[in-house]
């Protein structure tokens, strides 16, 4: 007995909802192309936002894999390049060199370690294989700041950089490129025009951001300024790793102050360096995620109002057309609450399929774009990121649209007079 | 037959405003109908024969006057309190048949049951009953338009009869059917009030009127005549 009325109950309420949403997809269904054109606001926005959310977060993702493996104990330092050029002394150029490198490790007491590079890009051949790769010249500490593991082999050491020693250390992609075998010890490649020996064989590290960290060869510092010339010498980035992270701004202090000397800036000019710490790096990402979620939020109320009132002009319009029908439910009992979330349920139901189309639509064009971006742009693309908290806004806010826009015409349905809408032609 | 009473309507008033001025559509109309019986509202048009079946049938409520049915005082109720009774004591035969159009025949049989909240087998159960009771159980799965005329009104029976209501009200129910449908339709309304329900019959074709023994004729709004022309159960006209 219990169990009957409990179940009749949870009928009324469930039951309801599952009856009034099978009486709108029937009504969803008999016009097809209407609900279609109806929705299709909805679609778009929703398919857009999905896209471009997806698109982003894999970039992100990317992203901010790159920079963590960077710990919070790490900051790096670069030539000034948004200094006017005017200010710039035209003798002086803007300049950081090993030179540099070498005074920071010395003059700087919370800095533990410093590793200078320089990157360029250069053609690589073994046997007759021949490619384009990331050469990264560099010192024995870049390996451990960066966490870079080795595979077999050992990394760039002083004596190399103090010998300007032809050795390299490969990625994994290298042997791929050149068609070597795993085991490359020892083998010769080429680089430009030096021709090195493999020291060292890196651990796979995965995709990333723009370059894959497996696609690079490191060379030692001293052999990439000789074989690169003067102006690589004199661009010269430092990646720096400090004693005590609670310490970054006093390290910071302690940087500018052996740069400016060493550089030999006057009190009173700025600097010719900047000097990143992880820190901030991380505070500009976080920044820039914030702003762009505000800005798909913003496209997304903004396509979901112009699809709500689509949704609303047919609800009423459905409304009109179906007046006899209202007429009738009245007739045989309905009240208003049920005309009301019929029609309520019926806008919901629509706007919500808007949704699910829009949101595989969105997934699918975000998966088209990373395909087109990886053949024109660059292969290693990071793939599109679909997070869960999309799927849940974009149903949610086509649903939200549904019932905020369903609400007037739903209004208008439930306030009809049952003999108006019997006798409505 | 039973000898209570079920409608008790006294001074039925129906005013609409036109405009500046005052459209008495009603003009203080009294009724009294018991159960079982079978009546027949007859009149020309715009003679409140229409108002007065809105009125009866919880459509509408009375500018003046009190109405009971079945015991309750409904000439107040607001409009949910109205859609209660409709669903529970009344049940509504019209002259365009007025089915859903995109529901099948049990469907619509099913409509007063959804919202009376009967679970959905047991609604499916009565409606394939009602529909048995007029031997249209082959045509459950039609949709109206694949159905004739008398059909169609044999499902608007079945839609009536369905939730088992006190009182059947049938606006011109043979109005859009020819004359030998007519026929069986006002067969099978005889057969209903055979079994013991009470029926309304409205219409302004005295031949329709002639199946009811007892019969009001309405004129400007005012109940003119109201005589029993025969004794109940007296069989064919």
């Amino acid at each position: 007995m219990t169990a009957a009325i409990r179940k009749e109950q949870i009928y009324g309420f469930w039951g309801s909802v599952a009856e009034l949403v099978r009486i709108a997809l029937r009504a969803i269904l008999a016009s097809k192309m209407r609900s279609f054109l109806t929705v299709l606001g909805i679609i778009i926005g929703v398919l857009s936002v999905v896209a471009v959310v997806s698109i982003m977060q894999g970039v992100f993702a990317a992203f901010f894999a790159e920079f963590n493996s960077l710990g919070a104990d790490t900051m790096f330092v670069r030539p000034n390049y948004e200094m006017s050029r005017s200010r710039v002394d035209a003798v002086k150029r803007l300049k950081m060199t090993y030179a540099d490198a070498l005074a920071i490790k010395d003059g700087a007491p919370l800095v533990k370690e410093v590793a200078p590079f320089v990157m360029r890009g250069d053609t690589i051949a073994y046997r007759s294989q021949r490619d384009t790769t990331q050469i990264i010249g560099t010192t024995e500490p870049y390996a451990p700041i960066n966490n870079l593991d080795l595979e077999s082999g050992r990394f760039i050491g002083p004596m190399d950089v103090a010998t300007r020693r032809k050795v390299c250390v490969v990625g994994q992609d290298i042997l791929d490129k050149l068609a070597m075998p795993p085991q490359c010890l020892g083998e010769e490649i080429q680089i430009g025009r030096g021709t090195y020996t493999i020291v060292g064989l890196l651990e796979k590290k995965g995709g990333s951001f723009g370059q894959s960290q497996d696609d690079q060869i490191f060379i030692p510092l001293t052999a990439a300024t000789q074989q690169y010339g003067q102006d690589i010498a004199n661009t010269v980035f430092i990646l720096i790793q400090i004693l005590d992270p609670k310490q970054t701004d006093n390290a910071v202090e302690q940087i500018s102050t052996v740069l400016r000397r060493t550089h030999g800036i006057r009190f009173g000019q700025q600097d010719d360096f900047r000097i990143f710490t992880v820190e901030a790096i991380k505070r500009v990402i976080d920044q820039f995620t914030g702003i762009s979620t505000m800005v798909v939020t913003a496209i997304v109320c903004i396509t979901l109002v112009v699809g709500g009132i689509g949704i609303m002009n047919i609800m009423l319009v459905s409304v009109t057309e179906r007046t006899r029908e209202i007429g009738i439910r009245m007739a045989v009992g309905a009240k208003r609450v049920h005309i009301l979330y019929q029609f309520l349920i019926e806008s919901v139901t629509l706007s919500t399929l808007g949704g699910i189309v829009g949101l595989f639509l969105g997934v699918g064009l975000s998966h088209f774009v990373v395909f087109v971006l990886r053949k024109t742009v660059s292969e290693t693309f990071p793939p599109a990121y679909v997070p869960f908290w999309i799927v849940l806004l974009s149903l949610g806010f086509a649903a939200l649209t549904g019932a905020v826009f369903g609400v007037y015409p739903a209004v208008k349905a439930s306030r009809l007079d049952p003999i108006d809408a019997l006798r409505y032609e | 037959m039973t000898d209570d009473v079920l409608i008790e309507a006294r001074g039925l008033v129906k005013d609409y405003p036109m405009g500046d001025e005052v459209y008495h559509a009603l003009r203080g109309a009294d009724l009294t109908v018991r159960r079982g019986e079978f009546i027949a509202i007859m009149g020309p048009s715009g003679s409140g024969k229409s108002t007065l079946l809105h009125l009866l049938g919880c459509l509408d409520t009375p500018t003046s006057g009190t109405y009971t049915l079945a015991g309750t005082p409904v000439h107040s109720l607001p409009p949910d309190e109205l859609a209660e009774v409709r669903n529970r004591e009344i049940g509504f035969i019209f002259q365009m048949f007025f089915l859903l159009p995109r529901a099948s025949a049990v469907e619509n049989v099913e409509l007063p049951l959804i919202y009376a909240k009967v679970p959905p087998g047991e609604r499916r159960r009565k409606a394939m009953e009602a529909l048995q009771f007029l031997g249209l159980e082959t045509h459950a799965a039609h949709r109206p338009n694949q159905l004739s005329g008398g059909q169609r009104q044999q499902i608007a029976i079945c839609r009536a009869l369905v939730n088992k209501p006190s009182l059947i009200l049938a606006d011109e129910p043979t109005g859009n059917l020819d004359s030998k449908t007519s026929e069986n339709i006002m067969g099978q309304l005889v057969r209903l009030n055979r079994m013991g329900n009470t029926l309304i019959l409205v219409t302004h074709e005295p031949d329709i009127a002639a199946y009811a023994p007892r019969q009001v004729r309405i004129r400007d709004g005012r109940i003119v005549s109201d005589e029993v022309v025969r004794k109940a159960e007296g069989g064919e006209p």
